[in-house]
């Protein structure tokens, strides 16, 4: 897998380029910001660009405005967005649209080089990622009481692997679950929260999220 | 005794004292003139007493209105026109026909020039005007009356009106054009002439603005009708109808008499302008400050006066609102400054034939014009102490967005960097269990401090605000509230400074709520309506919360006050809290 990398900070774009190599993954290539980011797609045609999300000139989400750009000018790249914030509002917008190949996760996640080459090949396989501790702190919203209520234990469990992004056949890996059962459950839980189904994974992905954050 | 003191007083150059003696030279002259030839009749002792009272009230109005021609003027034209009649006094003077004859309908052009430069005595301002006075009359009438000098001679005609006698300057000659043509040519040229007088006064009149016509009526009602005579006189003697000339003469006397007592009640009232000035006084006790232009307007009966305040400290004029603005200069407006460089009116020059009135007026409102003053620097400090809180608040908000940024930008990747490292050193520490368990600490550590470092940096100041909105950042408050939290906010973007200060009015009231209310659950709705952004946090907790006594809600006061806008806490005991901001917010 062929990647490209982008953040402002010399001390990341090292360390990110030394644990990918590590893991055996082909980093092509390292900008300091959105504009050498999408030289270097163009140039290299990669499979994933990790962008950071604070970058100059503004530092708050140059990233994601960069993830909007690489899906037009070069469809097909995968982006993985690592951001340092936990909210909703940007990973909805970068789930947004026709593309999945696309990742939200926290930047702590570098700390993880298994997670983060997990994620990175999801993405890299057209899948969509979110990161779980964004998914959580949605799932853990109070709600005095609401749809969530009727959800069994089992049901929120693979609400949070959807949300996450994972496909029916990752959650049933992920859960020791047959695909037939966690299909039945997708099923039982959009019905219970009123989701429309839909097979295309980042529209599953942004409705779920969207519903969660209402 | 009356009229002494009338004198008393104004300013007399040397000028008004060469005026005055001629000014009294003429009637004595006059009168004895015709009393010792007979000639004295009611009619002309009625054009003497009209002209000797027109001389006076000239004499009076040169002395108080200095700097201006109109008092010369006033003088002029009742002197010029008693001077031209001079022959009817002297029938058989030379000297007083040489006199009567230069001076013949003198008086008359006299006084159209000064009503039609009324009140300022200039003529600058309408070139016909200049015309019509200077040309078409004066200079026009030299040429009549010189003609007359050389050649007019009635000494052999006892019965025609006089001058009888020949000017001293007259000669022996025949005329190249025969008197009688040459005077009818005259009199045709006057009948055309004169309706162009007409349409100057009308036009002066509709030009005047409301104060100025109140002054400038009765000057051109008397000259209208004094042309109107004029103008019928030329045409009877033209066409020979003499008998209509005798109650023509009385009425134009009578016009002219109209026009020097007008003058004279006008300058008296002028004068004493103790009524608007005491209704003035009484009206300053009831208004409030911002009203003084208004009741000095009135007074002064001038719609287009301004009031200009003098700042001290500052050194500038401004005016009631409390901008800045320069005195005019030119000749379209006047000044008069009110106390020590307290106060300037600047007012239709109109005015100005009016000191005494603007002199009471200003002496009347010097106390309320010293309050205006005051509140004009009050409210210019209020307006600095709320631009310089503004500021506080939008640097203070800078400071935050910094801070994290560095905390962001510096503290996390550097953390990032360490954390990365240790996954190495656990591989070197491999064979030694002590260290390895050392560097596991130290990794839990680091990722703890990360999260706490996320959470810092998100309370300092949320990204997620200036990049998605209020709506988003709200959503994100409400979610991680341990409580439920119902939020409703507008879709689109509002303002910077009111998203910011909305946000923190939200988070600060979520964490009062999540603090101290012992609430099962909350709202948040944020509306807009009527140029405002209305904010309100309510929950079913425990309430008692004050304004007071919390440092949080005061800076929050501070915050939304910074903005016009203004925090209210309704949170009776036991019955939950309620706490509302609203936030001016043009559309």
């Amino acid at each position: 897998m062929r990647v490209v990398i982008a953040d402002d900070a010399a001390l990341l774009r090292q360390g990110l380029t030394r644990l990918l190599e590590d893991a055996g993954i082909d980093v092509v290539g390292a900008a300091a910001d959105a504009r050498g980011l999408l030289e270097l797609v163009e140039r290299h045609r990669p499979d994933v660009a990790i962008v950071d999300i604070r970058m100059p000139p503004s530092h708050t989400d140059e990233g994601l405005v960069a993830a909007e750009l690489i899906r037009a000018r070069v469809p097909g790249t995968g982006v993985l967005v690592l951001s340092q914030y936990v909210e909703a509002a940007y990973a909805l917008r970068l789930v947004d649209g026709e593309q999945s190949r696309c990742g939200y996760l926290l930047k702590d996640r570098v700390l993880d080089a298994e997670e983060l080459v997990a994620a990175l090949r999801r993405v890299a396989d057209g899948e969509v990622v979110v990161d779980p501790i964004l998914v959580d702190e949605l799932l853990a919203r109070r709600r005095s009481e609401g749809p969530l209520d009727g959800l069994t234990a089992r049901e929120r469990e693979v609400l949070a692997l959807m949300a996450e992004g994972l496909t029916d056949r990752g959650i049933a890996a992920r859960l020791w679950l047959t695909p037939r059962t966690v299909e039945t459950h997708v099923r039982h839980i959009l019905q219970k929260l009123g989701i429309p189904a839909d097979t295309a994974v980042n529209r599953r992905v942004h409705a779920v999220l969207a519903y969660l954050r209402a | 005794m009356q009229i002494v003191r009338l004198f008393a007083g104004g300013t007399r150059t040397p000028g008004w004292w060469a005026a005055a003696v001629v000014g009294l030279a003429l009637p004595v002259s006059y009168l004895a003139g015709s009393i010792h030839n007979g000639s004295l009749t009611g009619r002309s002792a009625y054009f003497l007493l009209t002209m000797t009272v027109g001389i006076g009230v000239g004499l009076w109005a040169w002395a108080w209105r200095p700097g201006t021609h109109m008092g010369p003027l006033m003088f002029w034209w009742p002197a010029l026109w008693l001077a031209g009649d001079l022959p009817a006094a002297f029938p058989d003077s030379r000297t007083a026909s040489t006199i009567g004859i230069a001076l013949f309908v003198m008086g008359p052009i006299a006084f159209a020039q000064m009503a039609l430069s009324y009140p300022t005595g200039s003529l600058m301002r309408s070139r016909l005007a200049w015309v019509y006075v200077f040309v078409l009359g004066y200079a026009a009438q030299v040429v009549q009356n010189g003609y007359n000098l050389l050649f007019l001679d009635l000494s052999a005609c006892p019965l025609c009106p006089p001058p009888r006698a020949p000017s001293w300057l007259h000669v022996d000659a025949t005329p190249p054009i025969s008197l009688e043509d040459w005077n009818d040519g005259w009199l045709v040229f006057v009948i055309a002439i004169l309706p162009i007088g007409l349409f100057l006064l009308y036009r002066a009149y509709v030009r005047a603005n409301p104060a100025h016509r109140r002054s400038l009526g009765p000057v051109v009602a008397t000259a209208t009708f004094i042309t109107c005579t004029s103008w019928i006189t030329s045409y009877a003697v033209l066409t020979d109808r003499f008998s209509v000339l005798t109650p023509i003469s009385w009425l134009q006397t009578t016009g002219a008499l109209a026009a020097a007592l007008t003058a004279l009640i006008g300058i008296a009232v002028a004068r004493r302008a103790r009524g608007p000035v005491g209704a003035l006084v009484s009206e300053l006790n009831r208004v409030g400050p911002g009203h003084v232009r208004d009741a000095l307007a009135r007074a002064l009966g001038d719609p287009t006066l301004e009031l200009a305040l003098r700042l001290p400290e500052r050194g500038v004029w401004v005016d009631e609102a409390g901008r800045e603005l320069t005195l005019p200069t030119g000749r379209e407006r006047a000044v008069t400054i009110v106390g020590d460089d307290l106060a300037a009116l600047v007012h239709d020059p109109v005015l100005l034939d009016q000191p005494a009135l603007l002199d009471a007026a200003g002496s009347a409102a010097r106390l309320a014009l010293e309050n205006e003053r005051l509140q004009v620097e009050l409210r210019a400090q209020l307006a600095e102490l709320r631009r310089s809180r503004a500021r506080l608040v939008r640097a203070g908000d800078e400071e935050r967005r910094r801070l994290e940024r560095d905390l962001h930008d510096g503290v996390q990747q550097r953390l990032l960097a360490i954390g990365m490292a240790l996954p190495r050193l656990r591989r070197e520490l491999a064979d030694r269990a002590m260290a390895s368990a050392l560097v596991d600490d130290l990794e839990h550590d680091l990722r703890e401090t990360l999260q706490e470092l996320r959470e810092l940096a998100r309370g300092i100041h949320p990204a997620v605000l200036v990049n998605e909105g209020l709506d988003a950042a709200v959503r994100a408050l409400a979610q991680r509230a341990p409580l439920p939290v119902g939020v409703q906010t507008p879709a689109d973007r509002l303002p910077g400074d009111v998203e910011t200060a909305t946000y923190f009015v939200v988070a600060e009231a979520l964490a009062n709520v999540t603090k101290h209310a012992h609430a099962t659950a909350a709202t948040v709705t944020i509306e807009r309506r009527d140029g405002h952004v209305r904010v309100e946090i309510a929950d079913d907790g425990v309430g008692g919360a004050g304004a007071n006594g919390s440092s949080g809600l005061a800076g929050l006061s501070d915050r939304v006050g910074a903005l016009d806008g203004r925090l209210l806490v309704d949170s009776p005991r036991g019955r939950g809290t309620r706490l509302v901001a609203e936030i001016p917010c043009g559309s």
